[in-house]
């Protein structure tokens, strides 16, 4: 039963994705639609074909600076989450700030940045990731490492446990499944970020910027192309996360 | 040693708590409460809801500082036997941690304590045995029922064998058969480890059948209205319940109850007319 389960979940999503793409090809062919307008599915995969080191540097690219912004935003997020679980009085002070960060269309900061930094400096653009991760983890941890039992605190105390211990033993191994959730957004949120900050200049050697190049040429396939290597980049950055929660999780419910 | 065991397990002296005093929102919790248990006793404190039983715990416990009066445990001050873990505290919610291990909730309170890995690995198989959960340690809190639960609960509060045992309505989400098979373990093993327990619970029956004595309470300010001796005998079992002497109990604290009730409703018809 759970065996058939299984296959259902993964063979329902495989036979609509097969079905998706024939509609398109078909689509494409039935109305004559122009490449420039729409390109069919068999011209896309041609041209990912024919250009595969190119999207794989491209994507190296892309990837690399979501990554580091993708590890640095996590490890100042989980700092930053103890600093803050530990001073209520600042939690008060920073969460007003983060909100109107957050309410702020932060990618105009790419634009300030790449004039603060040389044309050929990645900086901008790990920076942009890295504040868009550090907000993510830095809100679940700090929910994860506060949102405990009341119950589990005051047996805690009733062992005469140090705030540090209650740290260690309760707070900590709470705010473990808060951090694999930030992940789970932050994983895919971090690529999106990479791709979206190429758009405001800078190095010309990454997946978005490739994208708007092929785009601004009429090669609207390769364009496609290199979006498939976005999508793929997305996928594996999630599935990574997804596969370290399971790591993690041992024996645990949900 | 004999010195030890005179000293009273617990003394409340004309302690009253009141929750934010001056303020808008000030709750008479308590009102000059006495009392006093002796080692080896089985106390339960009985009162309609709100009438400051968990209170009156959690400042045996030194969860909760009194605003008037004294508390000593074991003839310390409750804040010196907090310290020295010389008491072990259950609640209704088990208050499992669902990352541990059964084994390892029961080891928590030794780890705190500085034991070694070994003498906690002896103590846990121990309360694995007293709990009748042998075979559970290794199994995750969620895989278990929840009066198994409970159990491990019950197991984590004595695991460093404290004199003294606080129980807050620790049966009170079980259902009835559960409830009933828990009570009878919960004597047990309170007789094999000789621990002095302050229970409290809603249940009449319950509280007849597990105490020495039940303590009735009032509604706020909760006092002390009655103190109830049960006399049942040490050896209780389920014949216990169809016993005359534990209806008779049962009666007296029901009429103690009622007249607490009685009380409730006229002083807040009293108190809504002086509203009107
Ligand atoms: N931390 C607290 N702050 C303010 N009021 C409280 C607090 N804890 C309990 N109270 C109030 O004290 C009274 C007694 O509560 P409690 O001891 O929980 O009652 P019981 O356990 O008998 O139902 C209630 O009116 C409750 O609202
Ligand atoms: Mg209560």
């Amino acid at each position: 039963m759970k065996t058939l389960d299984r296959i259902k979940s993964i063979v329902a999503p495989l036979v609509f994705g097969v079905v998706f793409i024939a509609l398109w090809e078909g689509a494409v062919k039935g109305f004559e639609l122009k490449p420039y307008f729409l390109a069919a599915p068999s011209k896309i995969m041609e041209q990912f074909l024919k250009n595969t080191t190119r999207i794989w540097e491209a994507t190296a690219v892309s990837g690399g600076n979501a990554l580091v912004g993708l590890v640095i935003g996590t490890i100042l997020g989980v700092a930053m989450s103890f600093i803050l679980s530990r001073f209520r009085f600042l939690s008060q002070l920073v969460t007003p700030l983060a909100i109107s960060l957050n309410a702020i269309p932060i990618f105009v900061l790419v634009a300030v940045l790449n004039n603060m930094y040389s044309i050929t400096s990645e900086i901008p653009r790990r920076f942009m990731v890295t504040l868009v991760v550090y907000f993510i983890v830095l809100v679940n941890v700090a929910r994860g490492l506060t949102q405990v039992s009341s119950i589990q605190v005051e047996l805690m105390r009733s062992y005469a446990a140090s705030e540090f211990a209650i740290l260690r033993k309760v707070r900590v191994p709470n705010a473990i499944p808060y951090l694999f959730t930030a992940l789970k957004v932050a994983a895919p949120a971090s690529v999106i970020t990479a791709f979206v900050s190429e758009y405001f200049g800078g190095l010309q050697n990454g997946l978005g910027s490739r994208i708007t190049s092929n785009i601004a040429n009429a090669k609207n396939a390769a364009a496609w192309a290199y979006v498939l290597g976005a999508c793929l980049l997305g996928l594996a950055f999630y599935t990574v996360s997804i596969v370290l929660e399971s790591l993690t999780r041992r024996g645990q419910s949900k | 040693m004999s010195d030890l065991a005179n000293l009273n397990a617990v003394e409340v002296t004309g302690v009253s708590k009141i929750f934010n005093e001056g303020k808008a929102n000030q709750v008479d919790a308590l009102l000059d409460v006495n009392l006093t248990i002796a080692p080896g006793e089985f106390v339960s404190l009985i009162g309609p809801s709100g009438c400051g039983k968990s209170t009156l715990l959690r400042l045996i416990a030194n969860l909760l500082e009194p605003t008037q009066g004294e508390i000593s445990v074991n003839g310390k001050t409750a804040a010196q036997a907090r310290l020295d873990q010389d008491y072990g505290m259950a609640f209704q919610q088990a208050g499992l941690f669902d990352w541990r291990t059964v084994g390892k909730n029961i080891e928590l309170p030794l780890e705190l304590k500085g034991w070694n890995k070994k003498k906690r690995a002896a103590r846990v198989a121990e309360m694995l045995d007293l709990v009748k959960l042998q075979d559970f340690g290794r199994m995750y809190p969620w895989q278990l029922s929840g009066g198994m639960q409970q159990r491990v609960a019950i197991a984590r509060a004595l695991a460093a064998h404290p004199p003294l045992l606080l129980m807050d309505e620790p049966f009170g989400a079980l259902d009835e058969m559960t409830r009933e098979y828990m009570q009878g373990e919960l004597l047990r093993i309170c007789a094999e480890t000789s621990t002095t327990v302050v229970f409290v619970t809603h249940s009449i029956p319950e509280a007849v059948y597990l105490s020495n004595r039940v303590v009735v309470m009032s509604p706020r300010p909760g006092r002390i209205l009655q103190v109830i001796s049960v006399n049942l005998g040490s050896k209780r079992s389920e014949l216990t319940r169809a016993a005359d002497g534990f209806f008779r109990s049962i009666t007296s604290v029901r009429e103690a109850l009622r007249g607490t009730h009685a009380q409730h409703v006229a002083s807040t018809a009293i108190r809504g007319a002086e509203d009107r």
